[in-house]
């Protein structure tokens, strides 16, 4: 766990991602998954005034099949999909579609009520809700004159 | 994978009839990965459409084009902000050629948690039909 951190983990390379994706914007990918051989399943993060939302596009998934846990500031997501058909693989004509058990380990940002924590699954899309917690007032911080060995800690403490 | 030759549904190019975008609201377009498999009466078609609803999807069979094209409603309120993205929102579009094996009266789709599933069965086989050869009437 950071001990210091400035602002909060997600706007590190946000307005560098958000230049990437403006470029990538005019670039039509057939299949997103190839783009960037990316983690399954791609989840996008969004801020509201209230929450956190976090979103994930998880087709043929049955809701119950979600596990979604929250601990330490982790959100862990697993799950898995399964053909329920039972179809040889001799029968396939194509196969395109991503099959089998995922996970995802996503650090949160701060200051998230964790026991708020809700999730929903509509025609295959994850919504996960973070609500925000209360925000910490700026604390100040007195900055006091002292000797020199005071700030440096000197060996014999 | 199979050939497309043997194929009797089979992928066109994946843009060539993809609507033109327009300038002020650009939407993306994206291709859904699918699987189709054969079964005993015919075909079997899976496609991935995570966001599209029923109300949402269209499906249709022109001549021997199936084509789907599913919109996808955004699932956030319009002040949300992106924090982090890894995969943009956008529609669904897709078109097969159909042999002329499949029953195009016969087919039929679901739509569960965003997978879009298609039957299309085989027509019947066609009974062999004998024609009877008659000597022509001599004439007299």
């Amino acid at each position: 766990m950071p001990v210091f951190r400035w602002g909060h983990s997600w706007d590190a390379f946000h307005d560098f991602e958000r230049e990437v994706d403006r470029l990538l914007s005019s670039v039509n990918f057939a299949f997103q998954g190839i783009r960037l051989g990316r983690q399954y399943p791609s989840v996008n993060l969004y801020e509201l005034p209230e929450e956190y939302l976090l979103t994930a596009e998880l087709p043929g998934t049955k809701a119950e099949d979600i596990e979604v846990t929250l601990a330490n500031g982790l959100l862990q997501l697993k799950g898995r999909r399964t053909e329920p058909d039972g179809v040889p693989e001799e029968r396939y004509r194509r196969q395109e579609r991503f099959r089998g058990e995922w996970e995802r380990r996503l650090s949160i940002p701060e200051r998230v009520r964790e026991e708020g924590l809700s999730a929903e699954f509509v025609d295959g899309i994850l919504k996960v809700h973070l609500p925000k917690g209360e925000q910490s007032q700026p604390r100040r911080i007195r900055v006091s004159e002292g000797s020199e060995s005071s700030i440096m800690p000197s060996a014999d403490g | 994978m199979a050939e497309p030759e043997n194929t009797p549904v089979e992928l066109e190019q994946a843009n060539a009839s993809a609507p033109a975008q327009e300038p002020e609201e650009p939407r993306f377009l994206f291709t859904p990965p699918i699987d189709i498999y054969e079964t005993a009466d015919g075909l079997v078609l899976h496609a991935d459409l995570p966001g599209v609803s029923i109300k949402t999807l269209e499906l249709q069979v022109q001549d021997n084009k199936l084509t789907l094209f599913g919109r996808v409603n955004p699932v956030v309120p319009p002040q949300a902000r992106p924090l982090h993205q890894e995969y943009a929102v956008g529609d669904f579009l897709r078109s097969f050629i159909l042999s002329d094996e499949v029953d195009y009266e016969r087919i039929t789709a679901t739509m569960t948690n965003g997978v879009l599933k298609v039957v299309l069965p085989k027509a019947a086989q066609t009974k062999l039909r004998r024609i009877e050869v008659n000597p022509e009437p001599s004439a007299g």
